[in-house]
């Protein structure tokens, strides 16, 4: 059965092999010739392939240990090899080979130091540990840390939202969240890394996003909101996308979290004179922005960090989030982007046995795009089905409950990507150390693979209403499946599918500049 | 037990004892403070009355000495006093010694040997005398007029520093150290109180961002921000604000950016996962390329392709790296066909990196000139026919063209047999999906559901939800299939 074994180089040049460009570019005649020329650069016996010694081993059926055995219910997709593999090698298919080699151990149950395994050969998840982990990343870092002098702000962000996930109550970060944020604000508006660095959109981002999970007066207070107005006016481009800085790159990053910062501050739309995008016709921050955002995807179907350049997972994300906010995502997500271009691409993103997300095509599963391609699936999901109707049942005949594998990416989770030593915390891949930025996007990745969102059409209806009020019309539910590979103890809580904190806070902060009124 | 009174002294104060070794220099003074009482000591410990006529004399005598009451006596009273103190042999007593206080390393002075210890009076004597010309040197230079100071004199101010850091045992920072800094008082940073992840700077970090902050705020451009700037990106390579600073400070002073461009190449090789660099390069580029002639910038775009060749021998999908070169492409007109050349270089080496890919697609169709023609034959692209990335580079080139996928479903179907009466085989799930896209092109629903229901069940079955879903639009056909409702997303595309 030729199915089952790998594609060797031979196979390869007795069967379709034209060059690239015949294929593209004319000389049809070849479609009718059943012999062509071949496709290797020079014809190659298979056993001239040069073949990593390692591969013919990891080519065996896994066999799973006598421990494992017991945990018969794990899926032999997430303990064997892909059924179709090229024999070809080069750098990509060895640390591809490599991570899966990796990883199966982890997966089928068979890695030592994991301590207990439900009846689904699924570990539970290291609560505890996780938390002392991420209160550890707001405690006094050492000399090394020098090189995050600039992204500090995100440590309050990953560490918070990732407590929040874990269950814990974060209002004991509050007083001091706000005494170490007010010297990093700058009077021209915006937040720096530090204090006395120059204003950033992704400092600024973690910080306001803290902010709104520790909620209350005296945190929203802190933030001069027309000084913020001005700076993102500076940051503005007549191209219609957003600078990181003055002077910065102009990536989709920007174009999410300038939206994100003008609904939760509930800023006005329109530009100050100053501003490089300002014009008589009156353009707005939003003028040419969705547009901007389309010329990010790629022939793949996946978005770039700005025109021309590879689709990556979390640009993905960045640009859906950012059109969810300026608009309702089955109206807004179809008029900028190709769907199901972009459905075909995020779904190659997860891969077996691994189960989990890469970023890239041809590139290594990683913890963190749980949540970068993970976290579009909601939005996707909501963009394919349309607006749930209030009252009616959330799951209608026609509606899609999954486009991905729940499954696969919550097995990566919680087998490969939990420290299961005494440091805890989540991490990239079982080689690599965990850290709070995988921390926190591992967990918000499983609590969207636990939870269903609904985006509610009018549901909600917006005091202020108006501009941007799109991201706040989803609702949550517990996702019930047939048979639930985790434990109910293992579900963490929710984080909004558009802002990624704590259900609730956006909505608080965004009520309470909205009854201020004006600046 | 008896009381220690009724014992005789043990040591004679007629007859001290002889000098003995000390351990320490605070022993040594306790010693000679001891030694200079020998009679108050005798009377403390026994209480006077037990004492001989000559040992209360001697107390005596000693008090006086002690209190300085003697001072007030007329001066026969005193001659004779000081005759019956020689007589009697009786020692001047010493002041009670005092703590010697510590050294700049904490260190307790009074444990220190006698001879550290004049080695370290002899060091403070040296560096009394250097801080008096230090200040003298900045008084000097403020009454005088800007730059009045001769190098000569800078100079020896700035050796003058090492020396007193040399002698105070701790190194002066480098800027506190340097004249040249004398007129910018550095700005601590403000963490705020209880700061969160307080990061603990090296004593050269922080120094250097207090003159960063005291410099940004007084928007000052000038070469030693250049200095400055390059010391802290040494230290820290993700500070995005000294790069920013930096650049303003490059352009704002017509420094030569073919330099900072060299310069530019030993930090990217060493950072490979630096982002700030290569947005830094651009900048550089875009004010670099109006000012040089046309034959110049065929140049720059030569060594530039041979830099990028050089940072992808270590990282082939370096994302920020090939976000630089698209923007360079379009800057210098690259789309040529040396440019594709090298990209095919990357791609025999690996066909599977995709980052190659999409610049090759980028490369063919974003100019005008190319889109027609593509790139010149190559040939193993679809050896490994699971390789995803020249499957999505062929849709993508067959969009661009306007043509249907049907007319390569040969081509597709050179790795997929899976018709009526053939025996199954399938060797790539990318040539499966393509085809079920052909016949859903075609109408064929019924071919396009059995492909994608051997996607889902066998050859790629992760993502059986997303072939499942595929398949269920196609069979229920008609309106509010799913199959239905992305083609109606695609309209609005």
């Amino acid at each position: 059965m030729p199915a089952r074994g790998a594609n060797t180089a031979s196979d390869a040049s007795s069967s379709a092999s034209s060059t690239f460009d015949r294929l593209l570019y004319g000389n049809q005649q070849t479609q009718s010739q059943p012999q062509r020329p071949g496709f290797v650069i020079e014809e190659a016996s298979p056993e001239d392939e040069a073949i990593d010694p390692g591969y013919t081993t990891w080519a065996r059926p896994f066999t799973m240990s006598a421990r494992t055995a017991s945990a018969s219910l794990i899926p032999d997709l997430y303990t064997s090899l892909p059924l179709i593999r090229d024999l070809l090698n080069t750098q990509t298919s060895q640390v591809q080979d490599k991570t899966i080699h990796e990883c199966l151990p982890f997966l089928s149950g068979a890695e030592a130091n994991i301590q207990q395994l439900n009846a689904y050969g699924v570990p539970h998840l290291a609560r505890k540990r996780h938390v002392q982990f991420l209160h550890k990343n707001l405690r006094k870092l050492p000399a090394p840390y020098v090189a995050a002098d600039a992204s500090r702000p995100w440590m309050f962000y990953w560490v918070l939202a990732g407590l929040h996930a874990l269950g814990e109550d974060i209002s004991e970060y509050k007083e001091r969240l706000i005494s170490t944020i007010r010297p990093i604000q700058n009077v021209t508006g915006g937040f720096g890394g530090g204090n006395g660095q120059m204003s950033h959109l992704a400092p600024t981002y973690a910080i306001i996003l803290s902010l709104a999970m520790v909620g209350g007066k005296e945190a929203f207070d802190l933030i001069d909101r027309k000084a913020m107005w001005k700076w993102l006016g500076a940051l503005k481009q007549p191209d219609g996308g957003f600078q990181m800085a003055v002077g910065g790159e102009e990536d989709v990053r920007g174009a999410y979290i300038a939206v994100v910062i003008l609904t939760l501050l509930d800023l006005p739309l329109e530009l100050p004179q100053e501003s490089p995008a300002w014009s008589r016709e009156g353009a707005t921050f939003l003028t040419g922005l969705p547009e901007w955002v389309g010329r990010c995807q790629t022939f793949e179907g996946g978005i770039s960090t700005k025109p021309d350049a590879e689709a990556h997972g979390a640009y993905a994300f960045c640009a859906l989030a950012c059109l969810c906010i300026i608009g309702d995502p089955h109206v807004i997500i179809p008029k900028y982007l190709d769907v199901p271009l972009l459905i075909s691409w995020l779904s190659a993103r997860q891969y077996a046995p691994e189960g989990g997300f890469a970023g890239r095509t041809n590139k290594l599963v990683d913890g963190c795009y749980s949540h970068w391609v993970g976290g579009c699936w909601p939005l996707i999901e909501a963009c394919v089905n349309g607006p749930s109707s209030p009252g009616a049942g959330p799951d209608t005949q026609s509606s899609v409950r999954s486009l991905y594998s729940r499954e696969g990416l919550i097995r990566y989770i919680l087998c490969c990507c939990q420290d299961q030593s005494k440091r805890g915390g989540l991490r990239d891949k079982p080689s690599h150390s965990s850290d709070s930025y995988h921390t926190c996007y591992v967990l918000a990745g499983l609590s969207s693979a636990q939870h269903k969102w609904h985006f509610n059409a009018s549901a909600v209806e917006m005091e202020s209403s108006g501009t941007l009020s799109s991201p706040y019309q989803w609702t949550s539910e517990i996702f019930v499946e047939d048979s639930q590979i985790y434990d109910e103890e293992d579900r963490v809580r929710t984080l909004h599918p558009v802002f990624v904190i704590s259900e609730g806070a956006a909505e608080e902060m965004r009520a309470y500049f909205s009854s201020k009124g004006g600046f | 037990m008896a009381p220690k009174a009724s014992k005789p002294p043990k040591a004679q104060p007629e007859a001290p004892e002889p000098p003995r070794e000390h351990p320490s220099i605070s022993s040594l003074h306790q010693d000679l403070y001891q030694s200079s009482r020998p009679f108050l000591t005798l009377a403390q410990t026994k209480g006077i009355s037990p004492l001989t006529p000559t040992e209360k004399s001697a107390y005596a005598k000693s008090r006086f000495l002690e209190t300085g009451v003697w001072r007030t006596w007329p001066a026969p009273q005193q001659k004779e006093f000081w005759a019956a103190v020689e007589k009697q042999n009786i020692p001047i007593p010493l002041p009670k010694p005092r703590d010697l206080g510590k050294d700049s390393r904490g260190q307790e002075l009074g444990t220190y040997t006698i001879e550290e210890y004049a080695q370290y009076r002899k060091r403070e004597r040296q560096l009394q005398g250097l801080r008096r010309e230090s200040v003298r040197f900045r008084d000097r230079r403020e009454k005088i007029q800007d730059g009045e100071v001769s190098e000569g004199a800078v100079e020896d101010e700035r050796n003058r520093r090492k020396l007193i850091g040399l002698l105070q045992g701790n190194r002066m920072g480098l800027y506190e150290g340097n004249p040249e800094w004398d007129d910018v008082v550095p700005i601590p940073q403000d963490d705020g109180e209880g700061a969160l992840a307080q990061i603990a700077y090296t004593d050269e970090y922080a120094e250097a961002m207090g003159y960063l902050r005291a410099v940004m705020a007084a928007k000052e451009h000038s070469p030693r921000v250049l200095t400055l700037t390059e010391h802290i990106i040494s230290l820290n390579p993700a500070h995005y604000t000294v790069w920013l600073y930096r650049a303003s400070t490059l352009f704002s002073l017509q420094s030569s950016l073919t330099e900072e461009l060299e310069w530019v190449n030993e930090v990217a090789l060493e950072n490979q996962k630096n982002y700030q660099i290569w947005h830094h390069r651009q900048l550089l580029i875009d004010h670099l390329i109006p000012t040089i002639s046309p034959d110049a910038v065929k140049a720059l775009e030569e060594s530039e392709r041979g830099f990028m060749t050089q940072m992808f021998e270590q990282d082939g999908k370096n994302y920020h790296v090939w976000s630089y070169r698209q923007y360079l492409c379009w800057k210098l007109d690259m789309f040529n066909e040396t440019e594709l050349r090298s990209i095919e270089d990357l791609l025999r080496r690996d066909v599977r990196n995709n980052s190659a890919w999409s610049h090759r697609f980028f490369v063919v169709f974003s100019d005008p000139k190319y889109a027609t023609q593509g790139s010149k034959a190559t040939d193993g692209y679809f050896e490994a026919p699971q390789n995803q990335s020249p499957w999505n580079y062929l849709r993508g080139v067959l969009k661009k063209g306007g043509r249907d996928l049907a007319s390569l479903e040969w081509f597709a179907g050179e790795f997929v047999k899976i018709g009526e009466g053939e025996e199954e085989d399938v060797r790539s799930s990318h040539a499966l999906d393509f085809l079920a896209d052909v016949w859903i092109e075609k109408g064929e629903n019924a071919k396009a559901v059995k492909a994608l229901g051997l996607l889902g069940d066998k050859y790629d079955r992760v993502r059986k939800n997303y072939w499942d879903w595929k398949r269920a639009g196609l069979k229920e056909g008609g309106v509010g299939g799913a199959a239905s409702k992305m083609e109606a997303l695609k309209v609005g595309f």
